[in-house]
């Protein structure tokens, strides 16, 4: 590879990955470290981690059994359970989160777990649903005549145990730097706290940067060392590409399991997936409120459903209050009859279907801006994110830095999502950059350009470890023999390395567009990026959310998925995130 | 030569790919305007000026979750050059820090002229309009089951401590916001002892699954309305958003007893900002919103706020100030001690 080329990237990616990081460490005042010995901070940061393996846990313990299931068994429809399996992990967790608590009373921490589990288990499903289908058929012959399916599962999961395990460490990161999901999940009942409320406090509420960065140094070392046994497992070839010389392993059968299997399969799908969405489309045809007795009983009669009452009614001495018209006194509507459905459902669904149009009318009305904004910010995020993935990708897997590289790498990715973003607030609106235009590039903070830095630094990294585990699977020998035909190193890249991993590269750019389209926490702290479709929705489900913020979201989610459903229809190579 | 074209394949793509980053800047507002008012409410606004104007305003809203503060911080960091001309604040405490530090501009807007002068800086900074008061939502059906007689259900800040209510009752962390301005408030009204046994009571209060602390007003909101909470303390805004939405609710102004503390009634506030880049725009821009129009627009729309003013009309469900028995609050004490309560507050909620 050009040594330039590769320089030129890697100095881009320090400049947008590594500076933030680096110049946040810089506002650290000597006192903001006296913080780190309070007792509170510790009690914070001792439920944190707790939480982050538990969700570690359940993901192993939901991943495992459906990424192998889906891949390697013949449970029902696991062509189309596979792909809809990761739609979880790109979909908003808060998403996840509002429409769980509305269908069920789950509170406090347990919930909170059982709901990042539900977001993040497909990145062990992931990992080992390829493990699985790596594993040599001798392999599974041989222990298949030894003992039959218990003996090949024995031994399979021996084989894919690693592959799953550095899934469960990505989930662990992932849920350690997530307080949105816990705090509206506490939001009845215990109130449950979490390490990265108090970073984002520190920034936001009390105008403290360096308190917030210090702060987040625990954080900071603990996502550092859950990441580690990712590139140790890598580098023992854990999670290596199939050798020429294996042989693809066959479809296990599951015999009489085969229907449970799939009932378990299904189960885990809709939990993550389809109920969520299909919450969602309920609540933006007004479902909740349509199906009230009181509302349903106007249907019956013909009327609108009853208009809110504004007339005051005294209760106490020198009190004003206002009650709804339904409400005569306390007491509670009487519960509708079977018959008194069936009669009002015409009327009713109709009603829900002009709601459900008017709600993503209003929702394209309000949000068209934001969500053009948000495409537009993702598209060229990934784009750049993909060259720069490409390069350092490839360098990572073939130079003798690539480990550091890879190192480099996790950085973003372990710094949580506020702190990455102090930081490139700070980098790029610094006084450096005004003296060095004549104060021409003050206002570059305020720019879509510097939201479009924000995510191309943020999730780079997505790109370069894709790319990375890619390239690991093309033969060196043909890059060697277009080298020896005179072809420089950008050919040899573009013409012999970029064909083979052309699965691989759709992947990081789908990812990164999803990841940056539902980027929430770094995206906070910058003016453009907080003017997104996400950040809309976010204000929306805080305020008490109606049919439009359900439209709304329901909208974003298709955003996010539509690229990857392109891709899924209209290419012949699947989109691959591992080799 | 066969290396310079050999790089400027890469070179050209990655000048052009650097070009078009740095053209992504957009067109230059007319006006730039920072909200912490909800972007639901006051989005619609600021349309209609620019519809009325013509002037293009770049409109930059707080989220929810860091309310008011967010904004207000970010307003401190960017003195040394402002890009926001005009600060809409939801609430009064953060705007009286502002102008004490020096970081607004004095304008006395013609539109103020009839605002009573209790909503008005003797100084000009700032100008107070369209109100917000802190109120009981009650959800009738779960709080029916509970007692019968209405009279005796919730109507003081002081029964978020009292069985059984405490046990159904919720108020939002008050780390932000209002509940934060609230909680601020009530410092200063009962010393720091009290307050923080009250606080102490809360929190422990929640660890045994008593009152429940939400992440916010509207979740606040949402949560009483669906009968996951049978009430709580949130705004008159958040109210009337679940009664338009038909919950079975019930709004209680607390504490209107003869000898009671009255409720918290908080004004948006409304600033030039020092140095600011659009100044003449901005200074439009505060007329406008400190019209008689706008208080109606605010009083009829889903955030039923109170108009300042006795004659502008209003719905029936907006009361008129004079019906309320409100807190007396010195702003200023309040907010000059708002960085120490906050603080307290802090090490009592984030635990």
């Amino acid at each position: 590879m050009s040594r330039w080329l590769v320089s030129l990237c890697a100095v881009v990616f320090a400049l947008l990955a590594l500076a933030p990081v680096a110049v946040t460490l810089l506002r650290i005042e000597s006192t903001d470290l006296g913080t780190l010995l309070e007792p509170r901070i510790w009690s914070l940061l001792a439920r944190t981690v707790g939480l982050g393996l538990s969700v570690a846990v359940g993901c192993l313990l939901v991943g495992v059994p459906f990424g192998f299931l889906v891949a390697r068994t013949d449970v029902f429809g696991a062509r189309f359970l596979r792909p809809l399996s990761i739609v979880p992990l790109l979909v908003p967790t808060l998403l996840m989160a509002m429409t769980w608590t509305a269908l069920s009373d789950l509170r406090g921490s347990v919930a909170t777990a059982g709901l990042l589990v539900l977001s993040y288990f497909p990145l062990v499903s992931l990992f080992t649903a390829r493990a699985a289908e790596r594993i040599d058929a001798r392999q599974e012959e041989s222990a298949w005549s030894l003992g039959g399916l218990a003996a090949v599962l024995r031994a399979d999961l021996g084989a894919i145990l690693p592959a799953s395990l550095a899934g469960a460490c990505l989930a662990f990161t992932f849920a350690v730097n997530d307080f949105s999901v816990p705090d509206f999940v506490s939001s009845v009942g215990v109130k449950f706290n979490v390490y990265a409320d108090e970073i984002f406090a520190n920034w936001s509420q009390f105008e403290r940067p360096g308190l917030a960065v210090a702060t987040a140094l625990p954080l900071l070392v603990i996502t550092l060392a859950a990441l580690a046994p990712v590139l140790v497992l890598r580098r023992r070839g854990a999670l290596a590409p199939v050798t020429s010389s294996a042989i693809a392993p066959a479809t296990l059968p599951l015999g009489r399991l085969r229907w449970p299997a799939t009932l378990f399969a299904f189960a885990v799908v809709a939990a993550s997936s389809l109920v969520p969405l299909g919450r969602l489309g309920w609540e933006a045809s007004g479902g909740p409120a349509a199906w009230r007795p009181v509302a349903v009983r106007a249907a019956i009669a013909g009327e609108d459903a009853p208009p809110a009452a504004t007339a005051p009614r005294p209760v106490a001495p020198g009190s004003a209050t206002t009650g709804t018209a339904s409400m005569a006194g306390a007491v509670r509507e009487p519960a509708l009859t079977f018959d008194e459905r069936v009669a009002a459902a015409p009327v009713v669904v109709g009603r829900q279907l002009t709601t459900f149009a008017g709600a993503f009318g209003k929702a394209f009305d309000r949000a068209r801006d934001d969500v053009r904004r948000s495409l537009w910010l993702s598209v060229v995020a990934a784009t750049f994110a993909l060259a720069l993935g490409l390069v350092l990708g490839h360098a990572a897997e073939r130079s003798r830095h690539g480990t550091t590289l890879l190192m480099a790498a996790l950085i973003p990715i372990a710094v949580p999502g506020t702190l990455f973003g102090i930081g490139s607030a700070t980098l790029w609106d610094g006084a450096w950059l005004a003296s060095l235009t004549g104060g021409a590039s003050t206002d570059f903070y305020a720019t879509p350009a510097m939201a479009s830095l924000l995510y191309i630094g943020r999730l780079s990294p997505f790109a370069i470890l894709i790319v990375a585990g890619a390239v690991g699977s093309v033969p060196k020998v043909s890059e060697w023999a277009a080298a020896s035909v005179g072809a420089g190193p950008v050919t040899t890249l573009t013409r012999i390395v970029t064909p083979a991993i052309t699965g691989a590269l759709a992947a990081s750019w789908i990812c990164v567009y999803a990841f940056a389209m539902r980027e929430l926490d770094s995206a906070l702290v910058v003016p453009e990026a907080r003017r997104t479709a996400i950040v809309r929705v976010f204000n929306g489900v805080h305020f008490g959310r109606d049919e439009y913020v359900a439209a709304l979201s329901l909208v974003l989610i298709f955003t996010i998925l539509l690229p990857g459903m392109l891709w899924a229809a209209f290419s012949k190579r699947p989109a691959k995130v591992l080799p | 030569m066969q290396l310079l074209r050999r790089r400027s394949r890469v070179l050209v793509p990655v000048v052009a790919a650097l070009v078009a980053l740095t053209a992504c800047s957009g067109p230059e507002p007319d006006v730039v305007v920072y909200t912490a008012m909800d972007q639901v409410h006051s989005e619609e606004i600021l349309l209609l000026f620019q519809e009325r104007t013509g002037l293009s305003v770049r409109m930059e809203f707080d989220i929810e979750a860091n309310k008011t503060v967010g904004m207000v911080s970010r307003l401190r960091q960017e003195a040394h050059a402002p890009r926001c001309d005009v600060f809409w604040n939801n609430e009064i405490a953060n705007t009286i820090a502002l102008a004490n530090e020096g970081l607004l501009e004095p304008y006395d807007s013609p539109s103020a002229a009839d605002i009573p002068a209790t909503y008005r800086d003797p100084e000009h900074h700032w100008t107070g309009f369209a109100l917000r008061a802190r109120c009981l939502i009650l959800n009738t059906e779960r709080l029916g089951e509970i007692e019968e007689d209405p009279s005796l259900w919730p109507s003081s800040i002081l029964d978020l401590e009292s069985s059984p209510w405490n046990d159904v009752g919720s108020v939002a962390r008050p780390l932000t916001g209002t509940t934060l301005t609230h909680f601020a408030v009530l410092y200063n009204l009962w010393g720091d002892d009290e307050a923080r046994r009250f606080v102490g009571d809360l929190v422990a209060d929640n660890a045994n699954g008593g009152v429940a602390l939400t992440s916010g007003n509207g979740p606040l909101m949402r949560s009483v309305g669906e009968g996951a909470l049978a009430w709580g303390f949130t705004d008159t805004d958040d109210f009337n958003v679940g009664r338009l939405r038909g919950y079975p609710v019930e709004r209680r102004f607390p504490d209107q007893g003869e000898r009671e503390m009255g409720t918290l009634v908080i004004p948006n506030t409304v600033a030039l900002m020092k140095n600011a880049p659009h100044a003449e725009n901005g200074r439009r821009l505060i007329d406008f919103l400190l019209s008689k129009e706008v208080e109606e627009l605010l009083a009829r729309a889903d955030s039923a706020q109170i108009p300042t003013r006795d004659d502008v009309p209003r719905p029936a469900h907006v009361p008129n100030l004079g019906d309320l028995r409100a807190m007396a609050v010195d702003w200023e004490r309040v907010g000059a001690d708002l960085p120490r309560v906050q603080d307290d507050l802090k090490q009592a909620f984030l635990r």
